[in-house]
């Protein structure tokens, strides 16, 4: 289990590495993750009446953090998508912020 | 004939309705749910929370989750008589067995291999609590997400 961990910490690194020119800069900085934090964390069902699970994707603004950004994998992006349509239709997220 | 599916309910009702009111609402989802040979396998209710955006005038509402296991025809009735109901502001129905078997079985191949490649070092297949690192606290628990939901 932790070769593999191993491994894709590798990769991430290397990109961050590529990126670090533009990443920082002007206005709120975003901290980069290296890896998807639901493959990191093991999280099996991104639950959408999770708040706190989803919040750290939803940027001042409310859109959601795309994936350049937040390092999510693709598979987690795709669920997480649809857990944020979920919670915004309970009125748990908003949709705009201004 | 028709299928048992498991099903999560969430409706909003309006603050202007009464705790009665609530409890009423519970019933006749039961109720409709027992009509239509399904069981009621969990509710949960958050109470007033703030909502995140304005739905009619509201700005607050009681949450109410039902895990309600059931065929097709049982969610669209409730799903219509929801519908008519003026005290509840918005509800959701999501089909959840598929998710919860998918989280299962990602659940039991991450140990499976974990026990593989244990086992091929030479090893226990389960880690010990001895050889326990910081960051590997989340390896072996048995905690869906699905139970989160509780802590709030």
């Amino acid at each position: 289990m932790s070769e593999e961990r191993g491994g894709g910490r590798g990769r991430g690194g290397k990109k961050d590495d590529k990126n670090k020119g533009e990443g920082r800069p002007r206005g709120g900085f975003f901290r980069r993750r290296r890896v998807c934090k639901f493959c990191a964390d093991k999280i099996d069902y991104i639950n959408y009446k999770d708040v706190r699970l989803l919040s750290p994707f939803i940027p001042e603004r409310g859109k959601i953090q795309p994936r350049r950004i937040s390092g999510t994998c693709a598979k987690h992006q795709r669920a997480l998508q649809t857990a944020i349509s979920r919670a915004r239709q309970l009125a748990l997220i908003p949709y705009v912020t201004d | 004939m028709s299928q048992n599916r498991q099903y999560e309910l969430v409706y909003i009702v309006s603050p202007d309705a009464s705790e009665q009111a609530v409890a009423d609402l519970h019933t006749q989802v039961e109720q409709i749910v027992q009509r239509f040979h399904g069981t009621l396998d969990k509710t949960e209710n958050w109470g007033r929370r703030k909502l995140a955006y304005e739905i009619g005038h509201a700005r607050e509402g009681t949450y109410v989750v039902e895990t309600i296991t059931g065929s097709g025809e049982l969610m669209k009735e409730i799903d219509r008589r929801l519908r008519v109901t003026d005290t509840i502001i918005r509800h959701l129905t999501v089909r959840i067995d598929e998710d919860i078997r998918v989280a299962d079985r990602l659940r039991s191949q991450r140990k499976a291999t974990q026990a593989r490649r244990r086992t091929a070092r030479g090893l226990p297949p389960e880690p010990q609590p001895s050889e326990r690192r910081g960051d590997r606290d989340s390896d072996d628990s048995d905690d869906l997400g699905l139970e989160a939901e509780g802590q709030r």
